[in-house]
């Protein structure tokens, strides 16, 4: 039975993109050892969907050294023979990629690009470029890259074969789930047959048609809408601008919004609005998309129609990310609109979020506690992706009446005047999402830290993903400027007995302390941790700030143990070292390492 | 959102708003009014004042209609 299923190995140099169409890499089904044993296998982490979410996870985990079992219902990449999914990919995205190895790949195989115009029939009425906004320049990734969504997860599942710890099974599908207080246990369909595993901790990163929402009983919070699209996949003879361009009204489509953007492979992505009661077999026959496509870009362009499909998206978004031993990731735990690119992306922030979490818990490091977080971060992610969409939403297809009325008001002004453009929303470019209300985040804290560079003692150049890496899953501490002989020893004691890692960064000429420093000469560290003057900022595995401060003293010790969500247990070690008991002075003017380890 | 009276000259806007809705038809009158409330709006800028003030204008008086 299994020999209907191609045995392909893992191989690099794939080509998708030969002739019309997609090739995708097919992955060899392996019958699981528990159909054979007859036995209920138990693992800690068992993620359901290798998706650019799941598989991110998995990556992540395996960079941590913690292993986990990835099922997925399929034995590919991207959905067979269809078109790419997710094309547009943020700097936030692309510095995970980057910690996870498989950036230069992506950089290699995608289109960077900066530069977004919208036009208004004929007349451009807004522009912007990435490269000229500050808070994008710092990072050593761009703004953003363009390719098809199944390059990325092709790089990701040979990434995994690389590093191990993954037990990536294909051809598994969960067809039933429960949880107790022990464990959970998944019903796991596959072409030899069925088996049954226990787990500790399931993510579920199936996508929108997730069933784990039905078996958990999950609410979700929903919007409709009744936009509809065309998407068309073409290689061209011409070759337009490396820009996204949005038409709100193009002459082209009878007055409706149109998509134009670069994906690699010289392709390019162009998304037709449709009327909402169109017949989405007819407006996505090719024919039709053909003479659409001569509309636009003239009926002498040779054109070659690598896909075209019909497109609706929904508005959803669970109420929590977590029920129980299960997590709720990327598409499986909200859907939005395409426009800003807030649905893959925010897919590998969640999951480059719980990885960190779970791999802290898993090594001892963290309280379980610590998981809880998954949800408060990430939900506050979710929603605001879901709102800042949702506007987008009702501007592309604004409802007769007030709706439209007030879109032809900005539109109309957009054409006159310069303070109208920004109003004119094509999408808001996916951010770094900031954390405002999460448990282990002091106030001080919840912002992202951009992959920006410094120089080590030696002169040569390094990036935060590097100081990352070498923390391992532990948090990172950077303190800004000089260091009295105490701090230093106050801060050895700390990083001996907590799971964190310092370094001191240094401006021009100030010396060097006896801890590992590095060379932030133009401060763009510094600014990147979002600290001024003498100063300390903890960074967390998925480089955002958890908390800052300014003298090495018990905060710090609390906000470590803020961050693990080990808060309590923390507090007891901080007050044990500095109370008042063992002849310490009061915290704030502790000048004497701590006198013994807790 | 101010409660006190801030026009300079009150009579004179409410006559030249008056004006620039003469001869237009619902549809050009709405749009013009949609376009004010955007130029209006930005002059204003302050999310909190914007914020009240389009609170201010759902909130009709209790009795007597208008």
């Amino acid at each position: 039975m299994a020999a209907e299923y191609a045995q392909t190995p893992f191989a690099s140099g794939y080509e998708f993109s030969e002739g019309t169409g997609y090739r995708l890499p097919e992955y060899e089904f392996v019958e699981p050892p528990e159909i054979r044993s007859g036995e209920t296998s138990h693992h800690p982490i068992v993620i359901v969907g290798a998706g650019l979410a799941g598989l991110t996870l998995a990556c992540a985990l395996a960079r941590y050294g913690v292993r986990c079992v990835l099922l997925d219902e399929d034995n590919t990449v991207g959905a067979k023979g269809a078109s790419s999914r997710g094309i547009c990919y943020t700097q936030k995205s692309l510095e995970i990629f980057e910690r996870l190895g498989v950036y230069d790949r992506i950089a290699a195989k995608g289109i960077q690009w900066s530069v977004g115009r919208t036009f208004a029939g004929k007349d451009e009425i807004y522009s912007f470029d990435l490269r000229q906004q500050s808070n994008y320049n710092l990072s050593s990734q761009p703004p953003f890259i363009n390719i098809q969504q199944f390059y990325i997860e092709g790089f990701l599942v040979e990434r995994i074969a690389e590093l191990g710890h993954v037990d990536l099974r294909w051809k598994n599908r969960v067809t039933a789930f429960e949880q107790n207080h022990e464990c959970a246990t998944l019903t796991i369909a596959t072409p030899a047959g069925e088996y049954r595993m226990r787990a500790d901790h399931v993510i579920d990163a199936t996508g929108a048609r997730t069933p784990f929402r039905g078996w958990l009983g999950a609410s979700v919070t929903a919007r409709k809408g009744d936009d509809r699209w065309c998407i068309a996949d073409v290689r061209f003879s011409k070759h337009p601008p490396v820009e996204r361009h949005t038409w709100i009204e193009a002459p082209f489509n009878e007055n409706r919004a149109v998509w134009q953007h670069l994906m690699a492979d010289n392709v390019w992505r162009i998304d037709y609005q449709m009327e909402p009661n169109c017949d989405p077999e007819q407006v996505s026959k090719e024919s039709v998309v053909r003479e659409r496509l001569a509309r636009q870009f003239g009926s002498d362009c040779e054109l070659e129609v690598v896909w075209v499909g019909p497109y609706a998206y929904r508005s959803e978004c669970v109420d929590r990310m977590r029920h129980g031993r299960v997590f709720f990731m990327g598409d499986a735990a909200k859907v939005v609109s395409p426009f800003g690119a807030r649905g893959g992306n925010t897919g590998v922030s969640d999951a480059d979020n719980l990885a960190w979490k779970l791999a802290a818990v898993m090594k001892g490091r963290a309280d379980r506690a610590l998981l809880d977080s998954y949800h408060q971060e990430r939900h506050e992610a979710a929603q605001q992706n879901v709102q800042v969409t949702n506007r987008t939403s009702k501007f592309l297809r604004p409802q007769p009446g007030p709706e439209k009325l007030f879109r032809d008001a900005v539109i109309s002004l957009a054409r006159q005047h310069a303070f109208a453009r920004p109003l004119v929303n094509t999408g808001r470019m996916a951010i770094a999402n900031p954390y405002t209300r999460s448990s282990v985040c002091d106030a001080t804290g919840g912002q992202p830290v951009q992959n920006v560079s410094f120089r080590w003692p030696d002169g040569s150049k390094g990036s935060v993903n590097d100081l990352l890496g070498w923390a391992d899953g532990r948090l990172l501490l950077f303190v800004f400027g000089d260091l009295g002989g105490h701090a230093v020893q106050r801060l050895k004691a700390i990083t001996e007995t907590m799971p964190l890692r310092a370094v001191q960064v240094v401006g021009g000429d100030a010396p060097p302390a006896a801890i590992e420093h590095v060379l932030d000469t133009h401060g763009h560290l510094q600014g990147a941790c979002h600290v001024f003057g003498h100063a300390w900022a903890l960074v967390r595995p998925d480089s955002y700030v958890a908390a800052t401060g300014e003298s090495i003293d018990a905060t710090l010790v609390h906000a470590v143990g803020r961050a693990m969500g080990i808060r309590e247990a923390m507090e007891r070690q901080a007050g044990e070292v500095h109370s008042p008991k063992l002849g310490a002075e009061p915290i704030s003017s502790l000048d004497a390492p701590r006198a013994e380890a807790a | 959102m101010r409660s006190t009276f801030h026009f300079q000259d009150g009579d004179s806007f409410y006559e030249q708003l008056l004006e620039a809705h003469q001869g237009l038809t619902r549809d050009e009158s709405d749009l013009l009014n949609a376009r004010l409330i955007i130029v209006l709006a930005n002059e204003i800028g302050d999310a909190k004042v914007l914020k009240e003030c389009i609170e201010a204008a759902r909130q009709l008086p209790a009795q007597g209609g208008l």
